[in-house]
């Protein structure tokens, strides 16, 4: 698996190695009301570093989805501050967020590519960010790109299915041609939902370890949602525990201890986690 | 069967008989029902109060028949030729694909408009409720009501027929839309594409076989309209040949050749859309 995306310093120059260090990500007191009434996240806080593995867990309906669509403001701020490189980005006007979300990329529990679509083109469509209104909608694309989402492709190993059709492709393939998708924009951070939870424990594992390579060798920071606790213990290097929208947890992945996951999850599901 | 003790008795609705009722039992349901009763009763009431001095009921069915079978089994062209008569078909096809075309390019338009996913909610309510009145008036009053301004004619039928085509079809076409994934909307929008990428690149590869059977669903509707308006508003083509036909000429026998004539294009037709919704439509609208 290392040797995986070892050229990819090539083909992101942008990213070094070094500045693991440095805070990319800054969440302030950070909440979040859809209808007026309930809230959804309260105060949350908490800082992602370059290059950082981060795991949110929680039981379903804590907040966590909610949590990462208001990292690139999919859905809109209530109350706090997202801070993206420095950039608060819940005052960002429309084509701030256009390019905030360029450096952005997202994976999803159900990939969400465009199933008539062929693979190269899905890849492709993480592109139209840098591109204008004609140009996308022309599906222009330079020779260049074209060239690096065969070449993601093929460090993802799906080359061979570039010209079939999206919806031909098993789980775990178009899970990585989201993977492609998301890397194509060069991002900075990538959000993952539940990038694992419609998959079986095979092509999870495949994905698992190639978003870890991401952040290993690319240096890309990646928040990943999971509700399985064993995955981010053994994948992150810092877990964050979402109990009914608030921060229960917030750790290094080998100090997450059984006690803990049980105040996260609630007692009565004790039977329900392996660890 | 073991049976449930502790159900909430205020859950369980009852008929007047103290069976188990597994409909709602909402209002609408008891209003269709009382209006099929009263519409029975009214036409079964309606046939005592006819006017029916002067009609031998023998001599009425014997001459019906007979013109039936002179129509349909000895059909055959005396006002016009074969040339003429295929030239006025195409007429009323050119008239149907007229509306159906323009229609289909304005509706795509508004669809993405009136389709909750793509638009502002306002903007989206505002375009359904103007395409809702459009619909609710025939065709044949939006032809008549055309007619004002441009005479009765082919303008006033196809303005007309056009009308009423972007009303289907923006209907038709903003239930495709916002039958498609929400997911596919929210990659595209994260990646950071703007509206129109993502109603190029994500919506219409998803919608456009839908699209083009609604559209040929239309044309089917278009082309029987197409003839009625021949005669109703003077707008040429087979359906103004068959009224003077029949009107002017009572010829029987030109009759039955032009219906024979439509009958065969509408049979085309319904072929072809069949086909295609077999192909293209998801089971739900298949009707
Ligand atoms: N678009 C929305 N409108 C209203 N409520 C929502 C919406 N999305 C999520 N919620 C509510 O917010 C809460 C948190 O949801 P979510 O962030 O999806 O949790 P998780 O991903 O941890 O399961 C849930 O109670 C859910 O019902
Ligand atoms: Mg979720």
């Amino acid at each position: 698996m290392e040797y995986v995306l070892v050229n990819a310093y090539s083909i992101f120059p942008i990213i070094q190695k070094g500045v693991c260090s440095m805070s990319l990500l800054k969440v302030e007191e950070l909440s979040k009301l859809y209808d007026g009434e309930t809230r959804v996240l309260k105060n949350v806080s908490f800082e992602a570093n370059a290059g950082e593995f981060l795991s949110v867990i929680g039981p379903s309906g804590a907040g966590k989805s909610t949590l990462l669509r208001c990292i690139n403001r999919m859905v809109e701020i209530s109350g706090g501050k997202v801070k993206f490189d420095g950039i608060d980005v819940g005052a960002m006007k429309k084509k701030e967020l256009r390019k905030l979300r360029t450096n952005i990329g997202m994976i999803f529990q159900h990939y969400n590519l465009v199933p008539r679509l062929t693979v190269i083109e899905n890849v492709l469509h993480g592109r139209f960010g840098y591109k204008s209104t004609l140009q996308g909608v022309l599906g222009r694309f330079t020779e260049e790109e074209k060239e690096r989402a065969f070449f993601l492709l093929q460090k993802l190993g799906i080359s061979e299915h570039a010209y079939k059709r999206c919806d031909q492709l098993s789980g775990g393939q178009q899970q990585r041609v989201g993977i492609c998708r998301a890397l194509i924009q060069e991002p900075k951070l990538i959000l993952c939902d539940e990038p694992i939870a419609s998959l079986d424990p095979n092509s999870s594992k495949v994905i698992m370890d190639y978003l870890k390579t991401i952040s290993t060798e690319l240096g890309i920071t990646c928040i990943v949602n999971l509700h399985q606790v064993e995955v981010a213990k053994e994948y992150a290097d810092r877990i964050i525990g979402l109990k009914e929208g608030e921060i229960v947890f917030d750790g290094p992945s080998k100090v997450l201890y059984r006690d803990q996951i049980e105040h996260i999850y609630g007692i009565e599901s004790r039977e329900l986690i392996t660890v | 069967m073991e049976m449930v003790k502790d159900i909430n008795p205020t859950l369980i609705k009852r008929k007047g008989n103290g069976q188990i009722n597994i409909k709602s039992g909402n209002k609408v349901d008891t209003v269709v029902k009382w209006t099929i009763w009263v519409l029975t009763a009214l036409t079964i009431l309606a046939f005592f109060f006819f006017d029916y001095t002067g009609l031998q009921i023998q001599r009425a069915i014997s001459e019906t028949l007979y013109n039936l079978r002179v129509m349909f089994f000895e059909p055959a062209l005396t006002h016009f030729s074969w040339g003429e008569a295929f030239y006025q078909v195409g007429i009323t096809l050119g008239l149907g694909v007229l509306a159906t075309i323009f229609g289909a390019i304005i509706a795509l338009f508004l669809s993405l408009l009136a389709a909750e996913n793509l638009s502002k909610p306002w903007i989206s309510k505002m375009i359904r409720v103007f395409v809702a009145f459009i619909r609710a008036v025939p065709t044949v009053l939006w032809v008549l009501i055309f007619a004002i301004a441009a005479g009765l004619g082919s303008e006033a039928a196809v303005l007309g027929m056009l009308f009423h085509s972007i009303a289907y079809l923006v209907k038709a076409f903003s239930e495709a839309i916002e039958e498609v994934n929400p997911g596919i909307i929210e990659a595209l929008r994260s990646t950071g594409s703007s509206w129109w990428h993502i109603v190029v690149h994500g919506i219409l590869p998803s919608t456009f076989t839908y699209f083009l059977s609604w559209t040929f669903l239309r044309f089917e509707i278009n082309f029987s309209v197409a003839v009625a308006m021949g005669a109703a508003a003077g707008a040429g083509g087979i359906g103004f040949e068959l009224f003077m036909a029949s009107g002017f000429y009572f010829d029987l026998r030109e009759v039955g050749l032009i219906t024979y004539a439509i009958l065969i294009i509408a049979i085309i037709l319904e072929v072809i859309s069949t086909r295609l919704k077999n192909r293209y439509f998801p089971s739900s609208v298949k009707a």
